[in-house]
């Protein structure tokens, strides 16, 4: 990194997910809205379908998600029967409409649940919503409770992509963060989802996690690169614990400055480029021939919740306690807490806690901040033009001292991200969002560091 | 444009251009049913009856079409391509339905032919120059027109059904209310021109579970007879 990019390691910089993030979502959008925008999808419009499962069987500190460690399967199976009920009430305000192109399921961990459970998910969306044999499923996997036959079985419900939390190999940092899991636990995962011929596996890492060093964090990418997963997505820590109480179990004291934690995400870029994995987004890698990487190539590469995907549509349905929904300019948030998602379900009712209807400001926005982070480049005079006088003045300003670093180049109302500099993207998301007054270290200690 | 359609004509209405419209199977079902004995005789001049082979398109998604089709003979699928290239069957034609109402730049869909089929073309601009003669004809087809939006009713409806078994049941019955026949007393023989995959497809339903659903159909003895290109419904 340029020795004059360093003073953005600080900056802390909404993820940029969605826009507004959700943490302006507000009480005002109700599960009517919801209702109403699900009621004006088009018949064949696609639909991408995303399930949420808040259980864990131990809690890693570092976790920012919506989760609960639970030791009582009895109540994970009466989360199943509310999100079964959440789907034919969303079901029946779609009436019909609408073809979900790939369902994945998230956590929390989703393997929490066995496969029955999951396979009783399946059905209420094929019941529901529809589900054919060309619909892409994935899941979100603990390795830690991958039991014998379970990948198996998974990949006879049609599951084509999996992803691994692997997170870091070394066995020191897997202590500090109280995740600990075996190389070989891993690679057995590995091997069993090819032998029955996934063709999609991803990996989660994390840097900037406790005790990490260049050396073990080298050691863990050289893991990574040799059990060749098709994806790997390489995320940095989010130390926010005022927000996250789960996160003061952690111990402060041994995680890596600023300075190494640039250095760890440089290694991992260097590492995994190295070996032959093509850059996605700002934190995505995905070896060549695999659909994300392809849809990167092809200017297709979108930006959702789960972070950078090539699924297209542009209607997300959420399912679960928190889940977040996307549908015809509405962001539409489900009760976070499991009592107030029951109480909602119980009635009858989709379970819309919060969210937000977006302005055609906020959609021009939004849509150029997403163009800067998925294709590096955006001509952002809609967004400009979108702005009051003194915002444009503002956002010009903030782009100008980008560009006098060598973060961005102008030409006319183009911005393009400096190739090197694609680890500052969400800093130049930021310069463009109106609403974060300054890339200042000390505002917005809501959000994680962008780097 | 026109240079596709010259192609066509000069394919299909050398052969069978003799064929008198007298003869026709779907004349009494189709748009030609609302026509006036003056206004047929101009139809029979302008219209032209094409084969289409099985699995050839009579009409692609995104590419032109200036030309009515009646399907007179066979089956065909209509197929849209989703956004990341997946295909999603919309529905099926057979005997008597029609598609191309209107002439536009864009299909909003594929026709493509399950088996060995005719249709007849009634090209845009002669039902236009009809229509100076003998006003009316083409209000009378946009009237009926609505059949390919009843498709899409059908469809909606279909998908709406909450379990499988309804879902199936009411497709056989749909398909059975078009092409279906009586087949001796309390069975209704019901040809099934396309593949299962089609059918999951068209109903958002997993193959497995369209098999499993027709199985148990059988099993009920509503379905009495259960065959890869048809089945025997208890009437």
């Amino acid at each position: 990194m340029r020795p004059q990019w360093r003073k953005y390691l600080g900056v802390r910089a909404p993820r940029y997910t969605s826009y507004p993030s959700a943490l302006r979502f507000d009480g005002q959008t109700t599960s009517a809205d919801y209702r109403k925008r699900l009621s004006e999808v088009g018949l064949y419009e696609p639909l991408s379908l995303y399930i949420h499962i808040p259980f864990c069987r131990r809690m890693c500190w570092y976790c920012g998600c919506n989760m609960r460690v639970e030791n009582d399967y009895s109540r994970a199976l009466r989360y199943v029967e509310a999100l079964n009920e959440e789907i034919a009430l969303v079901g029946r305000a779609l009436a019909g409409a609408g073809r979900p192109l790939s369902v994945h399921f998230g956590g929390g961990t989703p393997n929490y649940l066995k496969t029955d459970e999951i396979a009783a998910i399946l059905e209420a969306v094929e019941l529901s919503l529809g589900l054919t044999d060309s619909t892409r499923l994935s899941i979100e996997l603990d390795p830690r409770l991958i039991a014998d036959g379970d990948i198996e079985s998974l990949g006879s419900l049609g599951f084509s992509r999996m992803s691994l939390g692997v997170q870091d190999f070394d066995p020191a940092v897997q202590a500090a963060i109280n995740r600990i899991q075996s190389f070989d636990l891993i690679d057995s995962a590995v091997g069993e989802m090819r032998r029955i011929g996934v063709d999609d596996i991803s990996f989660d890492l994390l840097y900037g996690l406790p005790l990490q060093t260049l050396d073990t964090f080298e050691e863990s990418l050289t893991k990574t690169v040799a059990l060749a997963p098709d994806r790997v997505a390489v995320f940095g820590y989010a130390h926010l614990p005022a927000a996250l109480p789960r996160q003061r179990l952690l111990d402060e004291s041994l995680l890596p400055a600023d300075e190494l934690r640039a250095d760890l995400a440089d290694l991992a870029d260097r590492m995994l480029v190295e070996a032959g994995y093509r850059r996605i987004g700002f934190d995505h890698y995905a070896k060549p021939d695999n659909p994300l990487a392809r849809a990167e190539m092809d200017g297709r590469l979108r930006r959702n919740f789960q972070g950078f995907t090539d699924d297209p549509a542009d209607t997300t349905l959420g399912f679960g306690a928190s889940a977040i929904s996307q549908v015809g300019g509405l962001y539409a948030q489900n009760a976070k807490s499991l009592a107030d998602y029951y109480d909602c379900i119980r009635s009858f009712d989709l379970a819309t806690a919060r969210g937000l209807i977006l302005s055609p400001r906020e959609q021009t926005i939004g849509r150029i901040i997403r163009e800067i982070l998925c294709r590096s480049k955006a001509d952002i005079a809609p967004l400009m033009a979108a702005l009051a006088p003194k915002e444009a003045a503002a956002v010009r300003g903030r782009l100008d001292a980008l560009e006098a670093d060598g973060v961005i180049s102008t030409q006319g109302d183009t911005v393009a991200l400096a190739p090197e500099a694609r680890a500052l993207a969400r800093v130049v998301a930021m310069a463009l969002d109106p609403d974060e007054k300054s890339g200042a270290p000390e505002a917005g200690r809501a959000f994680a560091r962008a780097v | 444009m026109s240079e596709r359609l010259a192609t066509s004509e000069k394919q299909c209405m050398a052969p069978e251009r003799a064929k008198s419209c007298d003869l026709c199977d779907v004349r009494g079902s189709s748009i030609c049913a609302d026509l006036g004995p003056r206004e047929f005789t101009h139809v029979e001049k302008t219209m032209a009856r094409r084969k289409i082979s099985r699995n050839k398109t009579l009409m692609v998604e995104g590419e032109p079409n200036d030309a009515l089709y009646i399907v007179v003979d066979g089956s065909f699928r209509l197929l849209k391509v989703l956004e990341d290239g997946r295909r999603q069957v919309t529905g099926f034609l057979f005997k008597g339905d029609f598609v191309g109402v209107r002439s536009t730049d864009e299909s909003a869909y594929t026709a493509e032919a399950l088996e060995d089929s005719s249709v007849c073309i009634f090209p845009h601009r002669y039902l236009d120059e009809i229509a100076i003669d003998a006003p009316g004809v083409k209000d009378r087809l946009i009237a009926r027109g609505q059949t390919e939006y009843h498709k899409a009713q059908d469809h909606i409806v279909l998908l709406g059904k909450k379990t499988a078994e309804e879902r199936v049941l009411s497709f056989l019955q749909l398909i059975s209310k078009t092409i279906g026949a009586d087949d001796g007393p309390d069975r209704r023989h019901v040809p099934l021109p396309m593949p299962r995959q089609d059918i999951a497809d068209y109903l958002g339903l997993r193959l497995e579970t369209l098999s499993r659903t027709l199985a148990s159909l059988k099993q009920d003895g509503r379905i009495l007879e259960l065959a890869r290109h048809f089945v025997v419904l208890a009437a």
